[in-house]
C-alpha cells in the first residue's frame, strides 16, 4: 500500500497533485520517493521526528488551555514545495508590500499625507487602538519601522497566491521553519541530496547583521544586541530562547534591564552594560510603563524616551500595530499605489468593512457564508468561521459588529489549498497557508528562501493556528537550474554518501544527540 | 502683559521608591498669543533633565533611581501674553455653522472629534448645545461663548468635588466640579456637534493670587478661579482656522489672563507630571502655583 493510495485533491487546488491527479512537476521526485515508502515505514519517522520535537523542547503554548502550558508543535514530514518562478513572484510582491507599509507607517507617523489626501480614511487610524500617537514625530534609525514581518498567505482554488494578513508587530514562527529543516534533514537525508533545496539557515547571520546595524552612533564597534522577552509564559517563550541561543545574544526580561539617563543597560554579574539594540518580542503596550500602560510589569520605565533619542534601537519599532490592523489591510493595494505607483504584485483577499455602510448590511445578512475577523486579535482569536458557525454565534457575531462596526472585517471563505498530510496510515489533503519571513536592513529587504507552511491538521478545518490545532510542514523552496544542493546547517555536521546516510549532530545549546538511519527506506 | 509663573509639585511618599522615571508637561507654549521668555525646572532630588517636542508642547523627562521619599519639581516660568482683546480673534457675524458638515472637516481633525476615555459623547450632553441654540443663529463663535456662559451658570465650581480620576457621568449628576470637569464637558458637547476641540492646560491669572505688594493690575473678576493648581479650557477650531479657547469654570472666553503649556485630546494627554516608580506605598501630593503680574 502506498502512501498516496486513494489521495483525493476532490475540488481544492492541491500543492502536490494535479486535478487529473499526476503529481505537480516540482513534485515528482519526491513523490516518486515517498511511493516506495510503506505507511508503516513513514510512521517511523514520524514517531522519530515527535521525539526529536520533545527533545527539543519546540512546543508552544495555548492560552486559555488550564490542562498544561505547553504542548509538543505538530509536524507533518510531508515538505510543502515552492518552485522557483512562484517563489520569485512572491519575492518581488512581499518586498514591494513591505516597503509600502513601512513608508505607510513613516508617513502617519510624520505628516500624515496618505490621511490628509484622503487615501486612507484618517479615523481608521488615528482611531485605532494600535495607532501610538504618543510615538508620532520619532524617528526610528534609517526610517525603518519593520525589520521583521511575517505575513500569512494563501492559494485559492486556482491556485492564486493571495496575502491574508500582515504581521509586523512581533511576527513568530521562525523557529520552526529553522527547527522542522533540522529535522526533515535528519529524518529524510537522502531528499535533500535529490532535491535542490534553497537553505535557510542564514536566517539568524542576517538577521543578526541587520540588528547590528541599527546600533546607535558611536556604538557601532561592538553593540549590545539583546532579546527583551515577556518570560515564561508567553506562548511564543520557546522561540524566544531559540533564537537568543541561535543569535548568540542575551535573552533578558524588562526587569533584567533599567533606564538611566536616557540609556538603557542591563544588569550583569560585574555591574551594568549598556544596550545597544534590543529584538523585543514585548508588545507596545507592555513595553514601557511611563509611556503605555503604566500598570505593566514586564517593561523597562523610560525605554520609550532612550528610544526616541536615538540611544538605544528597537527592532521592530513603536506602532507598527496599525498596519497590520485588518481594517488598514483592506486598504494595502492603495498604500502601495499611493507610495510607489505600482500595482500590487500579490492580491489581498477581498475584504468587507463593517465601519463601511453599505459592506455592514452585506456581513449581517451573510454571515453564514462569511469569515468575520475582529480587527485587532491575532492567533486566530476573535473570529467566526461562517458556514460551520451556529445560530447562536453569529447572533453573538451580530451583536459585536453592531457595537463596534470599526472593529470587524469579513471576507469570503476560500477554499484554501491544500496539500497531502500524514494521517495514521495514509495521506489527506489537508488546508495550508505559508507564512514567509522578511528582514528589513539598512541595506535592504530580504526574503528568506522558506518559510512556515501551516497546515489545518483537522479534517476539514480551515483554520491553520498553532492555538487552534494547526500544525506545520517544512517548506522547501527550489534553487533555479541546480539539481543537488548541499546543505550548511549551523551547529550539524553530516556526512552523505550513494549507499546511505548517517548523521549525527547537536544542536546548540542541547545535550542531546540523535541518530537517524535511512537504510530501510531504500 | 508679562506673567511670571512658580509652580511646585511635590511627592512625599510613605516609604522610599526608587527607579523613579518621570515625565513633566510644563513649559508655555510660545505662539501668537504667548511667548515664553524664561523657564527653569529643578527637581529634588537632582536629576538631569532631558526632553523632545511635540506640536502639543515640550516634555522633559528625567529618573531618579537611588532610594528617595519626596520628589519635587519646580517650575519658573516668565511669560508676555498678547491676548488684549480675546473678540477681536472672533467672528461673530458670518453664518457659518456649515463649515463643520463638511466632510474634509472630520477628516482632518477626527482625533478632536471623536469620544476618548475621559470624553465619553454622551447623548445627555446634547441639551446644553439646545439650550443656547436658540442665541446661536448660525454663528459658532457666538453659539461658543454662549454655551460657555450656561455651563458656567448650570455647574458649581466646587474644589475637591471630584477627583483626578471622576468620571464626566459624575460631574453631570452632582454638577459640581472643578477645571478639568468643565473642561471634559464642553469636550463632549462641541465633539457632538462636529465642532473640533481640544483640551488646554496652562495657568490663569486670577489677580488674587499675588503676594507680591507692587501688584497694580486688577482683575476684572474677584470670581476668577484657578484652583491654585493648573488651570484647565477648551480650545474650538473656528471656522476662520484659528483655535480660540473657552472657558466654562470664570465663563470666558480665553485672554492675556491665561499661559498655555499643553493641549491634547484629553487631560491624559496632558497630565503636567507623570511619574512611575518602584515601591508598594502610598504618596501625598502637594501642587502649589502662583501666577503674579510683573508688568504690561
Amino acid at each position: 500500500m502506498s502512501l498516496f493510495q486513494d489521495y483525493e485533491t476532490e475540488s481544492f487546488y492541491d500543492e502536490m497533485f494535479e486535478a487529473n491527479g499526476k503529481p505537480r512537476p516540482h513534485y515528482q521526485k519526491l513523490y516518486a520517493r515517498l511511493s516506495q515508502m510503506s505507511p508503516e515505514e513513514f510512521r517511523k519517522r514520524t514517531l522519530l521526528a515527535d521525539k526529536a520535537l520533545i527533545q527539543q523542547g519546540i512546543t508552544f503554548t495555548v492560552y486559555g488551555d488550564e490542562k498544561g502550558t505547553e504542548r509538543p508543535f505538530p509536524f507533518d514530514l510531508i515538505p510543502r514545495i515552492v518552485p522557483t518562478p512562484e517563489w520569485e513572484l512572491l519575492e518581488r510582491g512581499l518586498k514591494q508590500r513591505l516597503t509600502a507599509l513601512n513608508l505607510f507607517l513613516h508617513d502617519i507617523y510624520h505628516d500624515q499625507k496618505i490621511l490628509n489626501d484622503g487615501i486612507v480614511p484618517r479615523e481608521l487610524v488615528v482611531g485605532a487602538v494600535n495607532f501610538r500617537p504618543q510615538f508620532r514625530y520619532a524617528d526610528p534609525p534609517a526610517g525603518i519601522y519593520v525589520h521583521i514581518c511575517g505575513s500569512d498567505l494563501i492559494r485559492d482554488a486556482d491556485g492564486t497566491y493571495r496575502v491574508l494578513e500582515d504581521n509586523l508587530r512581533t511576527p513568530s514562527g521562525v523557529s520552526y521553519v529553522l527547527e522542522s529543516r533540522i529535522i526533515l534533514t535528519r529524518t529524510f537525508p537522502s531528499l535533500f541530496s535529490d532535491i535542490a533545496v534553497r537553505p535557510v539557515d542564514h536566517y539568524t547571520t542576517q538577521l543578526l547583521a541587520n540588528l547590528r546595524e541599527l546600533a546607535p552612533p558611536g556604538r557601532e564597534e561592538d553593540p549590545n544586541v539583546v532579546l527583551l522577552t515577556p518570560g515564561v509564559f508567553n506562548s511564543a517563550y520557546f522561540e524566544h530562547s531559540f533564537l537568543a541561543q541561535q543569535l548568540g545574544i542575551e535573552l533578558l526580561e524588562g526587569r533584567d534591564l533599567f533606564c538611566d539617563d536616557n540609556i538603557v543597560y542591563m544588569k550583569t554579574t560585574r555591574g551594568p552594560q549598556r544596550v545597544d539594540v534590543i529584538y523585543r518580542r514585548v508588545d507596545d503596550d507592555f513595553l514601557d510603563p511611563l509611556t503605555f500602560r503604566p500598570d505593566s510589569v514586564l517593561g523597562v520605565p523610560g525605554l520609550v524616551n532612550a528610544y526616541r533619542a536615538g540611544n538605544v534601537a528597537l527592532a521592530n519599532s513603536i506602532g507598527t500595530g496599525i498596519a497590520d490592523d485588518k481594517v488598514i489591510y483592506a486598504f494595502v493595494p492603495r498604500i502601495i499605489e499611493y507610495y510607489l505607483g505600482e500595482k500590487a504584485l500579490i492580491p489581498n483577499v477581498e475584504t468587507y468593512l463593517a465601519s463601511n455602510p453599505q459592506d455592514y448590511t452585506y456581513i449581517l445578512e451573510n454571515l453564514d457564508k462569511l469569515v468575520v475577523k475582529a480587527a485587532n486579535e491575532s492567533g486566530g482569536y476573535g473570529m467566526l468561521m461562517g458556514h460551520k458557525s451556529t445560530q447562536k454565534e453569529r447572533e453573538e457575531f451580530a451583536e459585536r459588529i453592531k457595537a463596534e462596526p470599526r472593529n470587524y472585517i469579513a471576507q469570503p471563505l476560500i477554499a484554501l489549498s491544500r496539500a497531502p498530510a500524514f494521517v495514521e496510515d495514509h495521506c489527506e489533503g489537508r488546508h495550508i497557508d505559508l507564512r514567509p519571513y522578511l528582514l528589513y536592513g539598512k541595506s535592504g529587504i530580504t526574503l528568506i528562501p522558506g518559510a512556515l507552511t501551516r497546515v489545518a491538521l483537522r479534517k476539514g478545518s480551515y483554520v491553520v493556528n498553532s492555538s487552534q490545532g494547526g500544525g506545520s510542514k517544512d517548506t522547501w523552496v527550489l534553487a533555479e537550474g541546480q539539481e543537488t544542493l548541499t546543505q550548511q546547517m549551523g551547529g550539524m555536521s553530516q556526512t552523505m554518501s550513494a549507499t546511505g546516510m548517517s548523521q549525527s549532530f547537536t544542536l546548540p545549546g542541547s545535550p542531546s544527540t540523535l541518530q537517524a538511519n535511512e537504510g530501510g527506506a531504500q | 502683559m508679562r506673567l511670571r509663573v512658580k509652580h511646585t509639585t511635590n511627592y512625599i511618599y510613605s516609604q522610599p521608591v526608587k527607579e523613579a522615571h518621570t515625565e513633566v508637561r510644563l513649559l508655555p507654549h510660545s505662539d501668537n498669543a504667548q511667548t515664553c521668555l524664561s523657564f527653569h525646572l529643578t527637581t529634588r532630588p537632582h536629576a538631569n533633565l532631558f526632553h523632545y517636542d511635540l506640536p502639543s508642547g515640550r516634555v522633559h523627562h528625567f529618573n531618579i533611581r537611588p532610594p528617595h521619599s519626596e520628589q519635587s519639581v519646580t517650575v519658573e516660568s516668565l511669560v508676555a501674553t498678547h491676548l488684549k482683546d480675546p473678540f477681536s480673534r472672533l467672528p461673530l457675524l458670518d453664518n457659518d455653522a456649515s463649515f463643520y458638515t463638511q466632510p474634509e472637516v472630520r477628516q482632518r481633525y477626527y482625533e478632536y472629534l471623536i469620544a476618548t476615555k475621559r470624553v465619553p459623547l454622551l447623548e445627555e450632553v446634547d441639551r446644553f448645545a439646545e439650550a443656547v441654540r436658540a442665541n446661536r443663529e448660525g454663528n459658532t463663535a457666538c453659539f461658543l461663548t454662549e454655551l460657555t456662559r450656561h455651563l458656567h451658570g448650570v455647574f458649581v465650581y466646587t474644589p475637591g468635588a471630584t477627583t483626578v480620576h471622576s468620571r464626566l457621568e459624575e460631574f453631570l449628576e452632582q454638577r459640581e466640579g472643578v477645571c478639568q470637569d468643565f473642561a471634559h464637558l464642553l469636550l463632549a458637547i462641541c465633539r457632538r456637534q462636529g465642532i473640533p476641540a481640544r483640551y488646554a492646560s496652562g495657568y490663569i491669572y486670577t489677580g488674587s493670587a499675588s503676594t507680591i505688594e507692587e501688584v497694580s493690575y486688577h482683575a476684572e473678576g474677584p470670581g476668577l478661579v484657578g484652583d491654585g493648581g493648573m488651570h484647565a479650557w477648551v480650545e474650538c477650531l473656528l471656522p476662520n482656522g484659528v483655535w480660540v479657547g473657552f472657558d466654562p469654570t470664570n465663563d470666558l472666553v480665553v485672554n492675556d489672563h491665561y499661559i498655555k503649556v499643553h493641549y491634547g485630546r484629553d487631560y491624559s494627554d496632558v497630565t503636567p507630571v507623570l511619574g512611575v516608580y518602584s515601591g508598594e506605598v502610598t504618596n501625598t501630593l502637594d501642587v502649589s502655583v502662583r501666577v503674579t503680574y510683573e508688568g504690561d
